[in-house]
């Protein structure tokens, strides 16, 4: 059970990561970004390269994943998403650019990396045995680094100045700009950061699982999921979201497993239901 | 325009669909556009049944869920009861409808995303549902299922055996386009009608439409389940073309790009899917040409689209038309 | 103007370009024969079709650059009609019409299950042979006649694996693990129902996973307690079976592990490393041992023109072999389907890509007619960055 216990806490670590960036963007635009995953899989690939390919420090490689996907946030957010916000008469209708955005970077990746699964060399070997835990070293490492990173980013929202504008911006759109705050600007702040966790994460868990050109589509759901299940739009909501699904997963996996091919059937029912009963998720706020 | 010319533009369209491009296929040998038009005319009543909850204001990413459920109804009732084909489509339907009314009863009062991704995970909960019940055949799917049969009525008959016709496919053309033109009348009625008003009350303020007596609860329920019940039949219609149903046949994937027509088309258009649907699906058949480039041309012009049309292909305003609206 | 003129205007617009835009190709100078491929090249399985039409074109350019084939008394010039059906069982169907409105006779793919089934009626009406690669006995056996297996299925090299395996390694116990998809899920009945033919004691067969699991290891921490001699990977994906293999051997698994589908060493080698060596798995040229230098030919050419080889292309290399070279043993065949089917039953020629190899097709037991393609069952071992062949086995 304390096998199970610890991937739940590694993957629940991982899962909210991803979840962060998307809630993010989501605060403070209100757009469901479709194209998250994608840019965690261009992340992925980012490091393939620095890290796999040309054999730099995988932290270099993770790091420049980072910095290039803020980038790609910014021009996107900047060239596709404002515009389409300020003329379009109902905001989802940014669904259907995000979408748009998802299958071009999926077509992108797809013709500059190929179609194969691709991994890099383990960026430490060994693992970790005790009487009832297995763990190799790496994943510890990465699950570490992604604990620290939440924090950082919690820390970065609770006291940098930027911070303090996204969470104003967040709450309330107008009032934020009223209160001097430039709208604008970090809006692009904003979805530059959350574009760069997917692509933290997105280059860190290269050295686990590695990185695949198909997978985009089915990490924006997952992460949507988590989002959901913790209140979108809130920073606490998607790391209580991640680890519930880790854990979920987990736990499910082990104990349903006499019961024929029930576990995701189970989860994702239980998933509707909580729902039903908690309409905005366990920290969300009523938003339309 | 009056409603005389508006229903001279509806029978030429008609007309059109009906006669005119069978002519047109019979003409440049084009019969492979009678699947694809199908294709269109079938999605668009799903996805036309999106565009219903959206129109009470609800992101619905669970129209494959009800299309998954509608095509094995049919598929069951066909194969192992032995039901004819035709008495199994609104049969589809309905048992769509019913399953929408016990699930919307608690969902509906969700909104906006937390709606959309719970009815997401509704689509995976069908698929995953497919697998494990007895009935469906599980993985293996069920195959081989047999053409519509005929209908006659007082000895006369009113539809022939499809898998005696020379060409099922025209045959599944017009039915299609017959259904397409039935369900997109009755959304334009429905629209237009005073219900039609109250659900846009409710996409606009829900707590307003409420205050002023709307029974709100009964207005979403009535709309879901017109919605799903259109996905079941279109569900239906699509595993006897196929003649097989695998409980991959409609997934996340579907859910999503049935929404994706709907804000193509425009979410204040009645024909909004209608157009949306052929756009999309028929942008990408055309593509196809292009090879390794296809999804990245797809996408281009798509997200083109948005920034030129943000609120639809139908919200383009030509400046002759502005001046003649006014 | 009114707004429905508009509209009216714009979908004739969009209709007309229907029209215009389709095949109506140019009069060739030469004679062109046209094989179809229908299958996934995108999204997350876009890895099988992709291997699939690389495959076919590498091997449509040589014999283009070598003059042609000869067919009869006349020379074509082969050229590859792709479809991406991105995995929808409808774009498959769409797929198939497009080919048949090309005329075309002679498709490969769709590459699921799904697919393989929907596209069943236009090929028939519309007199087309498909050679998919999915594995349901009802598409080959009659009254179904149009399509042809493409490789070799699960059903019949899970049992000659098992029995490698419980007489050469002494495995005893088997666990089968599957993604909850109709391939992987039918696949891994057929091995439960091997495995237990055989007596060998089944100790897990209801775990799945999500084909977009990334982290295996709370699916395998339970398989891994019990301890069977035998994991297997019912027909994983070449981008799922490193995970697996990582997460399992992490987790201290010692025994063999096991899949029925084809790999890539490569990205076994990137995925797992060392972790990988044992892997059992099913190739069709896929050993040094046993290719000809034509099938070394041929890779170089594919990493010529691709940059880097795909394993899973010994599989598939075959299908546009065979199109041609029953083609060439009834010329009649070009376009007409039912002189293909006649020569089905007693075509038989060598194989160019593996040494002592012979083309023929199969399937008499599984299906009760011949239809299915004689590709060798190379049962392989990965080890350090390469396939080695444990054993060949032959299919009947």
């Amino acid at each position: 059970m304390e096998q199970v216990i610890i991937n739940g806490l590694y993957l629940g670590a991982q899962y909210a990561l991803i979840a962060l960036g998307l809630t993010l963007i989501f605060a403070l635009m209100n757009v469901l970004n479709f194209a998250h995953g994608q840019m965690y899989v261009l992340g992925g690939f980012i490091t393939y390269v620095i890290y796999g390919q040309l054999g730099l420090p995988f932290p270099l490689a993770v790091i420049c994943s980072g910095l290039t996907l803020a980038a790609v946030g910014s021009v996107i957010e900047r060239f596709l998403f404002a515009p389409v916000i300020k003329r379009s008469a109902r905001e989802e209708s940014t669904m259907l650019l995000a979408a748009a955005v998802a299958f071009f970077l999926d077509a992108i990746i797809l013709l500059l990396f190929g179609e194969k699964q691709r991994g890099v060399p383990k960026i430490i070997n060994g693992v970790f045995v005790s009487d009832s835990i297995v763990m190799p070293y790496d994943r510890i490492v990465v699950g570490v680094v992604a604990m620290a990173m939440i924090v950082a980013f919690m820390l970065y929202m609770q006291y940098s100045k930027p911070g303090r504008a996204m969470r104003a911006l967040a709450q309330d759109r107008t009032a934020a700009q009223l209160m001097g705050v430039n709208v604008d600007r970090y809006s692009t702040i904003g979805f530059a950061l959350g574009a760069m966790l997917a692509g933290l994460v997105g280059g860190l868990l290269v050295s686990i699982t590695g990185v695949n050109s198909g997978i985009g589509g089915s990490i924006s759901i997952k992460a949507f999921l988590m989002v959901m299940i913790g209140g979108a739009g809130v920073v606490g909501g998607a790391i209580a979201g991640g680890f519930i699904l880790g854990m979920m997963e987990s736990v499910g996996l082990t104990l349903l497993r006499n019961f024929g091919d029930v576990t995701y059937l189970v989860i994702f029912a239980l998933l509707m239901i909580f729902l039903s009963i908690r309409p905005h998720g366990l920290m969300g706020k009523p938003w339309g | 325009m009056t409603a005389r010319q508006k229903l001279g533009w509806v029978i030429a369209s008609v007309a059109f669909l009906l006669v005119g491009v069978p002519l047109l296929i019979s003409a440049t040998g084009r019969t492979d556009l009678y699947y694809t038009l199908t294709t269109v005319a079938l999605l668009s009543i799903i996805s036309g049944g999106v565009w219903l909850t959206f129109y009470i204001g609800r992101i619905n990413i669970g129209q494959g869920a009800f299309a998954l459920i509608g095509g094995y109804v049919s598929a069951i009732l066909v194969t192992q009861y032995g039901v004819s084909f035709w008495l199994t489509l609104p049969l589809a339907g309905l048992f769509c409808a019913v399953v929408s009314i016990v699930i919307g009863l608690p969902i509906l009062r969700l909104r906006g995303v937390y709606f959309a991704m719970v009815t997401l995970t509704m689509t995976e909960v069908a698929r995953l549902s497919a697998f494990a019940l007895p009935i469906t055949n599980g993985a293996k799917g069920i195959v081989n299922i047999p053409l519509p049969g005929a209908v006659t009525l007082f000895g006369v008959t009113i539809i022939p055996d499809f898998a005696t016709l020379t060409n099922p496919r025209l045959a599944f053309y017009i039915t299609s386009v017959v259904m397409m033109v039935v369900c997109f009348a009755f959304l334009y009625r429905l629209v237009h009608s005073r219900v039609g008003k109250i659900c846009q009350s409710l996409q606009q303020n829900e707590e307003l439409a409420s205050s002023i007596g709307v029974n709100i609860t009964y207005m979403r329920i009535l709309a879901f389940a017109v919605s799903s019940f259109l996905g079941g039949i279109g569900g239906a219609m699509f595993a006897a073309i196929a003649q097989s149903m695998y409980p991959s046949s409609f997934g996340v994937q579907d859910s999503v790009n049935f929404m994706l027509n709907c804000f193509l088309g425009g979410l204040g258009y009645v024909l909004g899917p209608m157009l949306g649907t052929f756009v999309l699906y028929f942008g990408w058949d055309l593509l196809f040409k292009t090879g390794d480039f296809q999804l990245l041309i797809y996408s281009s012009i798509l997200i083109v689209l948005m920034l030129v049309l943000p609120n639809g292909l139908l919200s383009i305003r030509l400046p002759v038309q502005k001046r003649a609206s006014l | 103007m009114g707004m429905p003129t508009i509209r009216v205007a714009l979908c004739a617009a969009l209709a007309g370009l229907a029209f215009a835009a389709g095949p109506l190709s140019a009069q060739a100078q030469e004679k062109e024969l046209k094989i179809g491929f229908v299958g996934v090249t995108s999204g997350p399985a876009a890895a099988w079709g992709i291997s699939n039409v690389r495959s076919m074109q590498t091997r449509a350019d040589w014999l283009n650059e070598k003059g042609g084939v000869k067919i009869g008394d006349t020379t074509y010039k082969i050229t590859i009609v792709t479809f991406d059906d991105q995995k929808d069982p409808r774009r498959a169907i769409a797929g198939m019409e497009k080919m048949a409105q090309e005329g075309i006779r002679y498709v490969v793919g769709p590459n699921v299950d799904d697919g393989a089934a929907a596209v069943r009626p236009v090929a028939e009406s519309k007199g087309i042979i498909y050679i998919p690669y999915s594995f349901p006995k009802e598409l080959y056996t009659p009254p179904a006649s149009n399509a042809i297996l493409g490789m070799v299925a699960s059903y019949q090299s899970a049992p000659a694996i098992y029995k490698y395996l419980k007489e050469n390694k002494g495995v005893k116990t088997v666990a089968f693990v599957a993604a909850n998809e109709s391939d992987p899920l039918s696949q891994r009945d057929a091995g439960v129902a091997a495995a237990k033919a055989l007596g060998l004691e089944v100790v897990a067969q209801n775990d799945t996973y999500q084909n977009d699991t990334r982290d295996f290891t709370p699916v395998l921490t339970p398989i891994v307690k019990l301890r069977p001699d035998l994991l297997v990977l019912s027909g994983v994906s070449p981008g799922n079976a490193p995970l697996l293999i990582r997460a399992a051997r992490e987790l201290g698994y010692q025994g063999i592990i096991s899949t029925e589908t084809a790999h890539d060493a490569k990205v076994l080698q990137e995925g797992a490393g060392d972790l990988a060596n044992g892997f059992i798995s099913v190739g069709g040229a896929s050993t040094p041992e046993i290719r000809t230098p034509e099938m070394e030919e041929f890779i170089e050419r594919y990493i010529k023109k691709y940059g880097e080889y795909n394993d899973e292309s010994n599989t598939k290399v075959y299908a546009l072999e065979y199109i041609l070279e029953t083609l060439k043993a009834n010329p009649k065949a070009i376009d007409d389907v039912e002189e293909f089917k006649k020569t089905i039953d007693t075509f038989s020629a060598p194989n160019p890509f593996v040494k002592d190899g012979t083309l023929k097709y199969v399937g008499m037991t599984s299906f009760g007619q011949k239809r299915q393609l004689s590709v060798p069952m190379v049962v392989v071992e990965y080890w350090n960055g390469e396939f080695r062949t444990l054993f060949v086995g032959e299919v009947d």
